[in-house]
């Protein structure tokens, strides 16, 4: 278990070296989605950005302040000179907050909330709209559309009050976050997506939605190795954080490298189940320094830039 | 093939230990491990990898069982070891023990290894052996060991031809050995049925006396284990059986087999040379295997004649069955030794003198190499002949060379012997008459059975013959009832005071008895109703059966004793300050009655047993010499018997060496610890990462 000291402050979620570092970066989206408010992102939609797009056949009605005047001279015609609008984006940040996720060290939560952190203050930094989902038990608790630097704290002060407790119900709880959503946008789920259930169910309620989905598993070391030092060896009563439910193993090499391998099954199941429904799927273990999943990973992965 | 027997100090204690930590240890595996609680996120994969883990590994099972069959030899090695296990097989400690110590004569062989192999440090005789081998039991029984919960009661008997409390029963170890420690060789035959019969007596008085005095039954969890030090020789084995509850444990010693005896002896005065010993021996061979022995003839000490080539003494053999001359060999079947008749030529010996015939070559027992005989003086006897008109013993008995030869009729016998004159003639040959009574003295009968008690006519046998002669017996020399027919026999019963020398299917044909005072040879026939007198062997059967009898009177000349038997001698009257001297140097007074007749005995071992007393008006003491010899074949077939039968029971023999190896115990507690240590480092193996 983990014992590092309990995360109450801005700083311990996000160290100031990194945000400075962050303020660099923006979040990017393989798709090109419409926003609702002006933003300093591209949209589909023709707008009034500096960005030229086409030129189109002036009509009666159009704003004269884009008629490209030059063409006019040469021609003689009015032409209307179109500009990608630039648009804000939508990212919506989802962490598991069941009690799993609290097992490790460093655990997978407290791991989750400053990677969510680091998240969301570059999308408030380069005005997206950053809205936070915290699931657990098949309920979801949310802080929507957070915009802006100043919203930083607020961030910080809603991921800080989340305790991880109960199961998942992930299914529920991306059904509703997937019903609910507020725009098109970029989404990660952050999760250790050991799940009784499974995740693809979960992973469907919100893959088919116009979501530029990232699944972010996020596992503890002792996760992805229980040998490892402090981890389990010799006679034990297993005990489900989730469910209480108590197994009895014998730990020995043998049993070890089944468990890694069913891991590495687990894994590469959610790997492909992503790929085939253009998720992108990372795995990353706790003891990955935020600042290099953050300015490495995430922006290897196009997620970031 | 030697079985390797355990014996349980404490067998209650290990019991009680397995039973206790098996059971729990069984139902720790089989219920549930005391194991280390630890959250995980998640047992789903840990589920999942253990169904996968029993699924893919088919020998998880034998995995399991491989670290709990550890534990469970673990446990059972720890119980074992607490029982104190020790390598003897002696049975269970606690209860009450019978220890019956062989003392007969083979137990006399001298061993050079221990019965297993190993070779001593000096040779031994089998009976030291056994008395170390008793002590060490006394010790084990009653020196408790670890843990030990049971307390035990341990008698010791001697036995050879007769049984000896030496111990009654009690838990005093110094009492045990010292009572060990005394029992003295001796040159007996072995029977132990005595000795089984002093045991059960013991028992059941024990078991019959409640406190008030009420019977009891017998319980035959009270009744003792017999344990048998001895070498399984036993004459009289085949006639017992084992009681419900009793136990017999058989300590085998020995090992030796080598042996070859002196079984016969005898000397005599030729009629017709009476200043010369002519010397007869039998040499018997108890082994399997045929052998050849040098035979020396001594007299008083001096060599003066030895066999000028090896005799050839033929192999034993199984006796067929009914066979007349089978030993008892203790194994239930009966053999027959080899056996070989020497003659030396005659010696000029016109005294008194003891006479040895000795097998020169060592053997294993010493004890039965040789032979003693003493012969009279030569002189010559007064025979008196009694009877009607039998003129057929008249007339042989007229043509003997004697000093003095009288007749009478039984009137005129009656009338002697009521007046006490017949003290002067050595022999009465009494001619098939039936006086009213026969005082001490010496007598040669035909026909009807003495006045003796002891013996009673009970009818007739017409037309029989001879079945079984006892050869070696003096009045049958040159004598072969091979040829006997006998018309009309007398039937008569005798019991053991009487020995058969020669017999018919029907009943005894010739009987020999001999007490202090009174020595008889009966013929139960009469010689006119058979066709003996046509016979040279009737002949030469009266002249050897009254020179027999009229030397008894002077010294036990051809027969002897043997060990177990009393020394029973008519010293001239008022003879005092008599004292036989063993030939081991047991000294005893004895004090003779108005008569001069003295008994003392029973002599235990081989030998010339002196006996000197002052004769009245003498002024030196006189010396009488009695010669004591085995004689006895089946005791000289020393190779231990592996077992022994009982009645249906058979007995396996323990070799008395096994003891030397000591207690188990520690090695096996040594191999739990061993055990222990593989499981852990099977366990930590398993468990390690």
């Amino acid at each position: 278990m983990s014992a590092v000291k309990p995360l109450r402050r801005l700083d311990d979620l996000l160290d100031p070296h990194l945000m400075s570092r962050l303020d660099a970066i923006d979040v990017m989206s393989r798709k090109i989605f419409s926003g609702k408010l002006q933003g300093e992102r591209r949209s589909k939609r023709r707008g009034q950005s500096i960005e030229f797009a086409d030129f189109r056949p002036y009509v009666h009605g159009d704003d004269l302040r884009f008629v490209d005047w030059n063409i006019f001279g040469r021609l003689d015609r009015l032409f209307l000179k179109m500009f990608l609008e630039e648009e804000d984006l939508s990212l919506v940040i989802a962490v598991d907050t069941s009690a799993s996720m609290r097992v490790g060290d460093p655990d997978a939560f407290d791991y989750a909330r400053k990677v969510a952190m680091a998240l969301s203050y570059v999308g408030l930094v380069n005005q997206h709209r950053v809205s936070l989902v915290g699931f657990s038990a098949g309920r979801i608790e949310r802080a929507s559309n957070l915009r802006g630097r100043r919203k930083a704290a607020e961030v910080a002060s809603w991921l800080l009050r989340r305790e991880p407790e109960g199961g998942s119900g992930f299914e529920e709880a991306m059904r509703l976050v997937g019903t609910t959503r507020a725009g098109r946008g970029v989404m990660l789920v952050l999760s250790d997506f050991l799940f009784p259930e499974g995740f693809e169910k979960g992973l469907a309620m919100v893959a088919g939605r116009g979501f530029d989905l990232y699944a972010l598993q996020v596992l503890a070391p002792q996760v992805v190795d229980p040998a490892r030092e402090g981890g389990v060896t010799g006679d034990l009563l297993l005990v489900d954080s989730e469910t209480g439910a108590e197994t009895e193993v014998t730990v020995t090499p043998e049993l070890l490298r089944i468990y890694k391998d069913r891991l590495d099954r687990l894994c590469g199941s959610l790997r492909n189940y992503c790929t085939r429904r253009d998720i992108v799927h990372m795995v990353v273990e706790t003891s990955t320094p935020v600042e290099t999943l953050m300015l490495e990973y995430l922006r290897r992965r196009g997620l970031l830039r | 093939m030697p079985i390797l027997a355990v014996t349980w100090v404490t067998p209650l204690a290990g019991a009680v230990l397995g039973a206790s930590i098996l059971a729990p240890l069984l139902a720790l595996w089989f219920l549930k491990l005391r194991r280390r609680r630890r959250v995980v996120s998640s047992t789903l994969l840990w589920t999942r990898s253990l169904a996968d883990l029993r699924a893919n590994a088919p020998f998880q099972r034998i995995r399991f069982n491989l670290l709990l069959l550890l534990q469970v030899l673990a446990v059972l090695a720890f119980a074992i070891a607490l029982a104190q296990p020790e390598a003897e097989g002696l049975g269970s400690a606690g209860g009450r023990h019978v220890i019956m110590i062989d003392r007969s004569a083979s137990m006399g062989a001298i061993e050079t290894t221990d019965g297993s192999g190993d070779a001593l440090d000096e040779p031994v005789s089998r009976l030291a052996l056994a008395k170390d081998a008793a002590k060490a039991r006394v010790r084990e029984l009653l020196g408790g060991g670890w843990f030990s919960l049971n307390a035990s009661d341990v008698m010791v008997v001697a036995f050879g031809a007769r049984a000896e409390i030496r111990a009654p029963f009690t838990d005093s170890i110094a009492s045990l050995e010292s009572a060990i420690d005394g029992i003295a060789p001796t040159d007996e035959s072995t029977r132990v049925a005595e000795a089984i019969e002093l045991a059960r007596a013991f028992t059941s008085n024990q078991n019959r006396a409640d406190d008030r005095g009420q019977q009891t039954e017998v319980d035959s969890s009270d009744l003792p284990t017999i344990e048998l030090y001895s070498d399984g020789r036993i004459a009289d084995l085949g006639k017992l059986s084992l009681r419900p509850g009793e136990s017999v444990v058989y300590h085998r010693v020995g090992s030796a087999a080598d042996n070859a005896a002196v079984v016969a002896i005898s000397a005599e005065r030729p009629p017709d040379a009476p200043d010369r010993v002519q010397v007869f021996a039998s040499v018997a061979n108890p082994a399997a295997a045929p052998r050849r022995v040098t035979l020396q003839l001594a007299v008083n000490g001096t060599v003066r004649a030895i066999t000028p080539d090896p005799i050839e003494i033929p192999a034993a053999r199984a006796a067929e069955p009914g066979a007349q001359d089978a030993l008892a060999d203790g194994a239930g079947v009966g053999f027959v030794p080899g056996r070989a008749q020497v003659t030396f030529r005659p010696i000029e010996q016109p005294s008194n003198a003891s006479i040895e015939v000795a097998i020169v070559e060592d053997d294993a027992l010493r004890a039965d190499d040789a032979a003693i005989a003493v012969v009279a003086p030569a002189k010559l006897l007064s025979v008196l002949h009694v009877g009607g008109d039998g003129f057929v013993v008249r007339t042989l008995l007229e043509g003997l060379p004697v000093e003095r030869f009288n007749s009478m009729d039984l009137a005129q016998f009656d009338a002697a012997v009521e007046a006490s004159t017949l003290a002067s003639f050595d022999v009465v040959v009494l001619d098939a008459v039936q006086p009213k009574r026969l005082p001490a003295g010496r007598y040669l009968v035909f026909g009807p059975p003495p006045p003796v008690e002891g013996i009673t006519a009970f009818g007739e046998h017409k037309g029989v013959y001879a079945r079984f002669v006892r050869e070696e017996h003096p009045v049958f020399r040159l004598a072969s009832l091979d040829e006997l027919f006998v018309s009309k026999l007398t039937a008569v019963q005798a019991d053991r005071s009487f020995q058969v020398i020669a017999e018919a299917a029907e009943g005894p044909l010739v009987l020999a008895y001999d007490r202090a005072d009174m020595h008889v040879v009966y013929v139960a026939f009469d010689p006119l109703d058979s066709n003996w007198p046509f016979q040279r062997s009737f002949v030469n059967f009266t002249a050897s059966a009254v020179e027999y009898l009229g030397r008894m009177g002077d010294a036990i000349a051809s027969r002897g004793l043997v060990p177990g038997e009393a020394i029973a001698l008519r010293l001239p009257a008022g003879s005092r300050d008599i004292e036989v001297i063993a030939p081991n140097g047991v000294r005893g007074k004895v004090t003779a009655d108005a008569e001069g007749n003295i008994s003392w005995g029973p002599v235990t071992v081989a030998g010339l047993h002196r006996i000197e007393f002052l004769a009245p008006g003498a002024a030196e003491r006189a010396v009488r010499l009695v010669a004591v010899n085995i004689f006895d074949a089946a005791e000289s077939r020393i190779e231990p018997l592996p077992e022994l039968r009982l009645g249906n029971a058979s007995v396996q023999g323990i070799s008395v060496a096994s003891s030397r190896r000591g207690a188990l115990w520690p090695w096996i507690l040594a191999l739990g610890l061993l055990v222990v240590v593989v499981e852990w480092w099977y366990y930590q193996r398993q468990v390690r990462v």
